[in-house]
């Protein structure tokens, strides 16, 4: 019932145009009890009493009735349909729109493929009750009634007769509905599964390769792609078990003309004529009984796919707009006091504090997991901080727009993502309409113009999900490109750079300094060459701060950051004598 | 190579053939007994049901005017058997369809992944992901209804509008005729609906595949989207894709509801002339023989309508099995010759000859490349980005074909041999560093589910990850998402890194596989590394220089072809391009 409230809300749109298109169901219902009782009337007064010159008429006004009615349930038909693919439309929108905004620890611990589950074979079932099953159930029940209204006026005591299935198909009908739905609830859970092994076959094909693994991922595969086929075959007993038995109830209507109705006749309680007319009328309360069990089947079917739909839109984003939220242009003070964060118990930032102005650089280094990417994940609020609070312009990032923060907030994130797309269009992803001459000039920046225009199609080139096809230092420009021509307040550079060589990497810093003497720009970096200009080094360990300062000071103090150096440059004793080209 | 986006439908390679059907055909050719079975059951069934207008047009004509309640009830009597019949018949008629229609679907679902298991990169570099996987989800999926309820409700369809024919050519010949007069224009509506749908359905499963490929990178670059505050922009295109989905599926649907109107428009003037027949042409007709003959005609019409729905079902599984046909017949271009033996057990001698490479013609990325080491040589690679490295390692596993010249491991072209046994020698830690949603166990182990547990942490030891996994809340057991969200890619590059040494390779190719590492961590891994990589032909590729001093033998790689090579005192000393790289990262100190 939650769920069909739930539909309910997507279509409740359309009630006006919902109200016509079930009148149309009705008169249509209402049309096709035409045939069978002008067939009554035919062989009563046309054939028994030789009533020849009304054959013609009566015929007219069945031809007429079916393509009337023809019309009219095209007509509702394309109705139901326009508007399930509107409603459709609407849940498949704003479940994108719930993805979008959903925070990175649901992306970090759900699969892809289960989302691709949801938004494809789920919505799907959706779509199905929408447009087939909501009418399907209205016309034949409107079948079963007029039918039902049309016997009465016949002859009610035989009609009463008749009616005596009906507990017993409800029976069948309630048993079926209750055994079936775990069946279909089992086999979407099974399909999301089929969906994530093949998912990320897809996506890790390069691993799979490398390693020569297929025979694992064939194991994998087949195990998934079995059980899909048991919990098929789970339901299909299930079903199997009660379909026959609701055709049955529905032949038996038959078995009561027959015996009944022949009695009734003998009895001459009903005319010969009258007893063609309930035979003629049959089908129109067996059908809608026999479509009953196969339409419990289908909704069903949607409930356990809704379920799982609505799991995912009512799950609320962790990171969402306050009311009231602050909307102003944003100069670029950044600072943390005492943040404390931390992934379920594991705890990665413990009590940092820093402060960076406007122009500034900082630059923050420290070995593998001691946090540098989590602490500026939580400039533009990716996560929330458990402890503590980071102030941009002395304001709490929690109290800030959301849209405004990340517009004005520029994140080259360590794990390039490009879309299948061109490369123009990958450089502009945050910034659609901009020119073509603040594109390459962006691109220019990142020093990534003279490759890209070297490729045959130049910006045009399309490049492949995840920007396969290039080098890793070039997709890092790509995307360093891209966060550049935001023009952001805050320039936030993670490990932008590992894959491009030193000389490169150098060279943008530079240029970057130049382009960014207004702004504030975070630095995560390993190499010393890349960090050593920037206003304050801030050195991480085990989430902790524990040196900071500039270039000259953190080599006076001999500690973490001395040993890097140590490390990087110690061979090259007396650099500053060294004479360089 | 054409790469194909999200908003470009994929073309279409084939045309609609016979072929493909009678292909989908040969899934089914297992289950003959079952089909036969089926076809039997549905048989009996349908003559059991078309047993009871016989029955009613007995009652009407001769039991009830003679008042014979007797032979009311012994035909209510067998009226009762034909209901259970029906019933049993239809039971395991379910059952039995079901069985092999996800069987079936099983196995086609299994051809295509084992296939797309056998396509090389470009195959995968070429079209999104998510194109990709709705082939082998949804649209075998899509098939099961075809297979399950479309051929064998065609079957039965076929053989009771030949019994429908025969029962009512057993009543009386001349009805029989009148009544099948509507079949011809049937037809002829049949046929020109036909171009039409066909048509519709193929742009409607184009559109589909090209809206969840959009879905499908949204989910992917979500992270960016966010950071990027593009939601908007993207639930823009997302409701454009959406529309134009919508615009197609319309038009699909309204081919299909028009059919429906017809043959009912037809079956009523069926029944008219029935009527005009029965009563003004044909002589001596009694009025049960009518009514059995208008029961007949209505189900006689039925069948055919359900082959107006089959004919739908089928025309719409076909634009289905075209992609996944297409598919399963996509060139293997890089597979085990006919007669390739397995890889011997690699030594380590690596050689390229005149090795020539390219993406896409006319581009050379490789010009010529020729080296020759010794196992157990230590080799590094160094050169702008997009020299061509990356390709030259990508050329010793085979993931792609030279066009020109050979690439030799232990005196042996690497073409000869079978794939899998040279790739099962060969570790390579790519740049792209994907893991598997699963433990971090399981990842470590990937590559050796067989190792010990003992054996995977000493890998994760050396190459110095065994500290930040016991960190994490459940050590090596803790759960780790695919890609390793949440992992630092440091972390990651270490995890795949273990799993590369697990794995025991002869050869080690490590392609910027510590660039996401800090500089401490590097060093303790290269001491580790020290001792595995005695006796190990082993590839690097690294922009920070101190990673590859060591190296037996330094490769400058500019342009596609080797401008330099040599150790590092060597290359030092000829002033060259290594020099000048050397240099550059003191004169970048210096600088600034």
């Amino acid at each position: 019932m939650e769920n069909v409230k739930w539909v309910w809300k997507y279509i409740r749109k359309y009630k006006l145009r919902m109200c016509i298109a079930l009148i149309f169901v009705l008169v249509a219902s209402a049309l096709s009890m035409v045939t069978p009782y002008v067939s009554g009337i035919i062989i009563d007064k046309v054939i028994k009493q030789s009533h020849h010159d009304m054959l013609l008429k009566l015929c007219m006004l069945m031809l007429a009735a079916t393509i009337i009615k023809s019309i009219i349930r095209f007509s509702y038909q394309i109705m139901f349909e326009t508007i399930s693919q509107g409603a459709y439309m609407k849940i498949r929108e704003s479940m994108y729109q719930k993805l979008q905004n959903m925070d990175f620890k649901f992306f970090d611990t759900t699969r892809t493929g289960d989302i691709m589950a949801r938004m494809t074979g789920d919505m799907d079932t959706v779509r199905h009750l929408i447009s087939w099953v909501i009418y399907m159930v209205f016309e034949n029940a409107a079948i079963f009634i007029f039918a039902v209204t049309l016997l009465f006026t016949i002859n009610w005591q035989f009609t009463l007769a008749m009616l005596l299935v009906v507990p017993f198909l409800a029976w069948a009908a309630i048993r079926l509905a209750g055994d079936v739905r775990p069946t279909f609830s089992a086999i979407r859970e099974q399909f999301s599964r089929l969906n994530s092994v093949v998912q990320e076959n897809i996506s890790g094909n390069r691993v799979i390769k490398a390693f020569a693994t297929e025979y694992i991922e064939i194991n994998k595969f087949d195990k998934e792609n079995e059980a899909y086929r048991q919990r098929n075959m789970d339901s299909a007993k299930v079903w199997s078990k009660y379909l026959p038995i609701i055709d049955a109830l529905a032949g038996t209507l038959s078995l009561i003309i027959l015996i009944v109705g022949g009695i009734l006749t003998i009895n001459n309680k009903i005319s010969i004529g009258e007893l063609v007319t309930f035979n003629s009328i049959v089908w129109a309360l067996g059908n809608p009984m026999r479509n009953f069990g196969w339409l419990i089947n289908d909704i069903q079917r949607f409930n356990a796919s809704a379920d799982k739909i609505r799991e995912y839109l009512n799950n609320e984003s962790a990171i969402s707009n306050i009311e009231k939220a602050a909307k102003k242009e944003i100069t670029g003070f950044v600072e943390f006091k005492n943040v404390s964060f931390g992934y379920d118990n594991d705890e990665v930032l413990k009590n940092v504090s820093l402060k960076a102005k406007p122009g500034e650089t900082v630059a923050i280094i420290g070995p593998t997991g001691s946090g540098k990417s989590t602490l500026v994940n939580l400039i533009c609020r990716f996560y929330d901080c458990s402890e503590g609070e980071v102030l941009i312009d002395n304001v709490n990032v929690k109290d800030m727009d959301l849209r405004t923060l990340r517009s004005k907030v520029s994140v080259a994130m360590q794990d390039v993502f490009l879309f299948s797309d061109t490369i123009e269009g990958n450089i502009a992803y945050g910034v659609p309409d901009a020119p073509y001459e603040s594109i390459k000039q962006a691109a220019g920046i990142a020093d990534a113009d003279d490759f890209i225009s070297s490729l045959p199609e130049g910006y045009d080139t399309i490049i492949g999900e995840r920007g396969v096809g290039l080098s890793g230092g070039q997709r890092q420009r790509i995307a360093l490109a891209r966060a550049i021509l935001k023009d952001p307040s805050i320039l936030i550079l993670d490990d932008t750079t590992s894959s491009v060589d030193m000389e490169t990497e150098f060279e943008i810093h530079r240029t970057l300094r130049s382009f960014y003497n207004n702004k504030t720009t975070f630095i995560i970096a390993h190499r010393i060459s890349s960090v050593k200009n920037a206003d304050k080094i801030i050195v991480l360990n085990g989430g902790q701060i524990i040196e900071q300062g500039t270039h000259k000071e953190l080599l006076n103090l001999k500690g973490y950051y001395y040993n890097v150096y140590q490390s990087q440059y110690g061979d090259f004793d007396g650099l500053d004598e060294k004479e360089v080209g | 190579m054409a790469r194909n986006k999200y908003d470009v439908d994929e073309e279409l390679l084939t045309k609609f053939k016979m072929k493909d059907l009678i292909r989908l055909l040969k899934y089914l050719k297992p289950y003959k007994l079952t089909m036969f079975v089926t076809v039997l059951l549905m048989l009996t069934a349908s003559v059991a049901n078309l047993i009871g207008p016989l029955l009613v047009q007995n009652a009407i004509d001769y039991k009830i005017p003679a008042g014979n309640i007797k032979g009311l009830v012994i035909l209510s009597g067998i009226f009762v058997v034909t209901l259970i019949v029906n019933a049993i018949c239809f039971k395991f008629r379910v059952i039995l369809m079901s069985q092999l229609g996800n069987n079936v679907v099983k196995k086609i679902r299994e051809d295509i992944f084992y296939k797309i298991q056998k396509l090389p990169f470009s195959y995968y570099d070429s079209r999104p992901h998510g194109k990709i996987l709705v082939r082998v989800v949804n649209y075998v999926n899509s098939l099961s209804d075809l297979l399950t309820n479309g051929f064998i409700n065609f079957i039965t369809d076929m053989f009771t509008l030949v019994c429908i024919i025969v029962f009512m050519l057993f009543i009386n010949v001349k009805l029989t005729l009148i009544s099948m007069i509507g079949l011809p224009p049937l037809f002829i509506c049949i046929m020109l609906i036909k171009n039409i749908q066909r048509k519709n359905t193929q742009a409607l499963s184009m559109k589909q595949s090209n809206l969840n490929a959009y879905i499908h990178e949204s989910i992917c670059g979500v992270k960016v989207t966010q950071s990027f505050a593009r939601e908007e922009q993207n639930q823009g295109i997302f409701h454009e894709l959406n529309k134009i989905y919508r615009r197609a599926w319309m038009r699909f649907v309204k081919a299909n509801f028009v059919l429906w109107p017809i043959i009912e428009t037809i079956s009523t003037i069926g029944i008219i002339i029935l009527y005009f027949g029965g009563i003004f042409w044909v002589k001596g007709i009694t009025i049960g023989v009518l009514i059995a003959f208008t029961s007949y005609i209505s189900r006689f019409w039925q069948p055919i309508s359900n082959l107006g729905n089959f004919y739908n079902a089928m025309i719409n599984a076909m634009a289905y099995l075209e992609r996944i046909f297409e598919t399963l017949d996509e060139e293997v271009s890089i597979e085990n010759l006919p007669g390739a033996i397995p890889m011997p057990e690699v030594k380590g001698a690596v050689e390229f000859r005149n090795v020539s490479f390219s993406y896409e013609e006319g581009k050379k990325i490789l010009d010529k490349i020729n080296f020759r080491f010794q196992p157990g040589s230590t080799i590094a690679l160094v050169g702008p980005t997009g020299a061509g490295k990356s390709t030259i390692i990508n050329l010793l596993s085979r993931f792609y074909d030279v066009q020109e010249g050979e690439v030799l491991i232990d005196g042996i072209n690497i073409i000869e041999v079978q794939l899998e046994s040279l790739r099962k020698q060969m570790g390579v830690m790519l740049q792209d560093t994907f893991l598997f949603s699963g433990t971090v166990m399981s990842n470590i182990k990937y590559a050796r589910p067989d190792a010990t547990d003992e054996e995977a942490i000493r890998a994760a030891k050396t190459v110095c990850a065994h500290e930040f996994i016991m960190n994490m809340p459940n050590g090596y057991y803790t759960e780790i998402n695919e890609r390793g969200t949440r992992l630092s890619i440091g972390e990651r590059q270490l995890i795949s890194f273990a799993r590369a040494l697990l794995a025991d390779p002869r050869i080690l190719i490590l392609d910027e596989a510590t660039s996401s590492i800090d500089t401490r961590t590097e060093l303790a891994l290269q001491k580790g590394l020290q001792g595995l990589l005695v006796g190990r032909t082993s590839f690097i590729i690294a922009h920070r220089l101190s990673t590859i001093k060591n190296a037996h033998c330094i490769m400058y790689v500019d342009n596609g072809s080797i401008v330099e090579r040599g150790t590092h005192d060597e290359l030092m000393a000829a002033r060259g391009y290594y020099y000048k790289l050397y240099n550059s990262q003191f004169s970048v100190m210096e600088a600034g």
